[in-house]
């Protein structure tokens, strides 16, 4: 780590290169379906031809842009660009129906570079000890952070916590249609051969949350957003202050999102909603969860924004892909001749260093970018007459999901669960439950059904389960989100009654 | 005359509530249901391993809606339910979605995705139509059509029929 590096990554090309990446991921990551892993994916043959560094500030940049790129639909259409932005939709979406989608973008945004930039700090300077934090996270530990995770369900439930418990159970059982890991069972097809690759996350995502927005969008002639402000101008002092006044949100999101960007196959959607989760356990009384707190928007922003820093840490010093998209990445680097491992911040610490400094000035690039792009998104998506809009979008749901494993079915799949998704939300259920148990599920099942094993290998299930001191501070932390609201509840409605 | 539109009013505000909760009650089992075919399929795999975790969501599923039902007939909470009128509106919508699906692999995607627009713009118009409007927004969701089409298949590489 040297001065040298930092000139190295700052060279017109590099600069070049991150701007790109981050405008590329951005708009790709803006798209319902295509998510970080395909932007990568996509464009990773274009950095074979370069100079490794300058290939991964490319790749890196665009990660960083998609993942933050997905904050728009999430916030202007409800739905999620990428898994890492459904956290984003519960508070999003809200602010934006009440006039202030620019101020929600323009939050995005500052909270994304945030999270970003803690990310890349900690890939500079705690890269090594951080990495032995993935090595400590066992089956068990996988486990109960997914069951740390479908503990907002209880804070999703809008009012009744059976109903989003029944939803959640409902997205677990979806989770297991298809062939079972483990045991290579098929379940729940009934003979379809459809079915065999069971439902497709993203596009399962798109129908829950898209369609029932097209539906009410085109049944009544309202405005889709309501606009309060000038709409040519953006809130970015306001979104700035609001965005650093809540600073203990912010600093505690970021490193939430880096410790399980950390965590191999979790991810920014795990991040999101494990900071999101935090965020309103801790909200203050006014804080209203769910109806347009910017707070919400500022937790899941900045924790997805900071799996990317923190993703990159087990890929580079283990050879571990934190996140899917450096799955894509590790493999890019094979090509070129880059062997990853504890020996490449010596090996190759010029390639190493210049990369994270590069990584460092696309997320700071992505300020400007992000809210220049976020301005046309949100000018596009209130002026554009409703009759276009609703049909527009109904046709990038219809390509998004296709072009995930080009499959007719998906789409036809994601239209039904789109329509039951609105049927069930006019009847008091919510979408959210059954995505968080969607995507939750394979993780909780995979964890449990190893620990399992190895627990009964050793014949200590209890100990395997409950003894491990990482578990146990997870299991803490589960029992406090879900016992302290209800406490906090009963201590107020006790204090009004006297 | 006041009184009688207030009871009128309250009543029709009654009937809408009951008929909520009676629709909450119908998804509710519905996923009891959903809970009951799991349990029968997960009956039939081989390995415990496969079994565990479809199981235990079933009985959650089933659960945890038994108890929403019984909370919606002792405590009903109040649900929007579906409001009627414009469903024409919805069920064209829906429909061309489903036919863009039914016609891709005969017609390709971009000329279903063109006819579905053209369903769709109908379906959520609400000002009135004038020859320039319907010829405007037409080109104009044409060219995003075409605009998209030509990213996904030649720059993103995505092989669409």
């Amino acid at each position: 780590m040297d001065f040298g590096n930092f000139l190295a990554a700052l060279t017109p090309l590099n600069l070049a290169v991150a701007m790109f990446g981050v405008v590329a991921g951005t708009l790709i990551g803006s798209i319902p379906g295509l998510t970080a892993t395909m932007a990568v994916a996509v464009l990773v043959p274009i950095s074979f031809s370069m100079a490794p560094e300058t290939a991964l500030i490319l790749l890196g940049a665009i990660y960083t842009g998609a993942i933050y790129g997905g904050a728009y639909a999430a916030i202007l259409l409800n739905t999620p660009g990428t898994p890492s932005a459904i956290a984003t939709t519960f508070d999003g979406y809200p602010l934006a129906k009440q006039g202030k989608g620019d101020l929600a973008v323009a939050i995005a945004c500052f909270s994304s570079v945030f999270g970003g930039l803690v990310g890349a700090f900690a890939l500079l300077f705690l890269a090594p000890p951080l990495a032995s934090v993935a090595l400590a996270f066992g089956p068990v530990e996988y486990f109960w952070l997914s069951i740390f995770g479908l503990s907002l369900i209880a804070s999703l439930s809008q009012g009744n916590l059976m109903m989003g418990l029944a939803g959640g159970a409902l997205g677990m059982i979806m989770s297991t249609v298809g062939v079972a890991e483990i045991s290579a069972d098929i379940r729940l097809t009934f003979g379809s051969q459809t079915m065999i690759s069971g439902f497709e996350v993203v596009g399962a995502m798109i129908g829950l949350y898209c369609i029932p927005v097209l539906i009410d969008m085109c049944s009544t002639g309202e405005k889709h957003l309501k606009i309060t402000g000038d709409v040519a101008k953006m809130p970015i002092l306001s979104a700035a202050r609001i965005t650093f006044n809540s600073k203990f949100n912010l600093i505690r999101s970021s490193i939430i999102g880096t410790l399980v960007g950390i965590l191999p196959g979790a991810g920014g959607s795990v991040a999101g909603l494990v900071a999101y989760t935090e965020a309103k356990r801790t909200a203050k009384p006014h804080q209203k969860f769910g109806e347009g707190e910017p707070d919400g928007i500022i937790a899941t922003e900045s924790a997805n924004n900071a799996t990317v820093g923190g993703g990159f840490i087990p890929t580079l010093v283990l050879g571990i892909p934190g996140t899917p998209p450096d799955a894509v990445i590790l493999g890019a680097l094979m090509v070129q001749g880059v062997r990853t491992g504890p020996e490449l911040f010596q090996s190759n610490g010029s390639i190493v260093y210049t990369f994270i400094y590069g990584l460092l000035i696309a997320t700071v690039l992505m300020l400007p970018i992000g809210l220049i792009i976020g301005r046309y998104a949100y000018k596009s998506i209130v002026t554009i007459p409703k009759a276009v809009l609703v049909p527009t979008v109904g046709f990038m749901t219809i390509i998004g999901t296709y072009s995930i494993r080009n499959s007719v079915s998906d789409v036809v799949i994601m239209l039904c669960l789109g329509v039951f998704g609105w049927l069930i939300s006019k009847y008091g259920f919510s979408a959210s439950p059954i995505v968080l148990g969607l995507i939750l599920g394979p993780i909780a099942e995979q964890g449990f059904v190893q620990a399992w094993t190895i627990g009964s290998a050793v014949n200590n299930l209890p100990g395997m389960f409950f003894g491990r001191p990482l578990s146990q501070a997870i299991i803490a932390f589960t029992l406090i989100s879900l016992i302290l609201p209800w406490y906090l509840n009963r201590k107020k409605s006790n204090k009004g009654g006297h | 005359m006041a009184d009688l539109n207030t009871d009128t009013s309250t009543q029709s505000v009654n009937n809408t509530n009951k008929s909520s909760t009676r629709g909450s009650i119908v998804v509710a089992s519905l996923l009891i249901i959903i809970g009951f075919i799991t349990l029968y399929d997960a009956a039939s795999y081989t390995d415990i391993d496969s079994k565990v975790f479809p199981q235990t969501s079933a009985i959650a599923l089933i659960l945890f809606s038994a108890l929403a039902i019984a909370k919606q007939i002792m405590q009903p909470s109040i649900v929007s339910g579906i409001e009627l009128g414009a469903w024409w509106r919805r069920i064209v919508l829906v429909g061309s979605m489903l036919l863009s699906c039914a016609l891709m692999p005969y017609t390709g995607l971009l000329f279903a995705c063109i006819l579905t627009f053209a369903i769709g713009l109908i379906a959520s118009m609400h000002d009135q139509w004038t020859q320039r409007k319907a010829m405007v927004y037409f080109l104009c969701g044409l060219s995003i059509i075409v605009c998209f089409y030509t990213l996904f298949k030649f720059v993103l590489h995505v092989p669409l029929p």
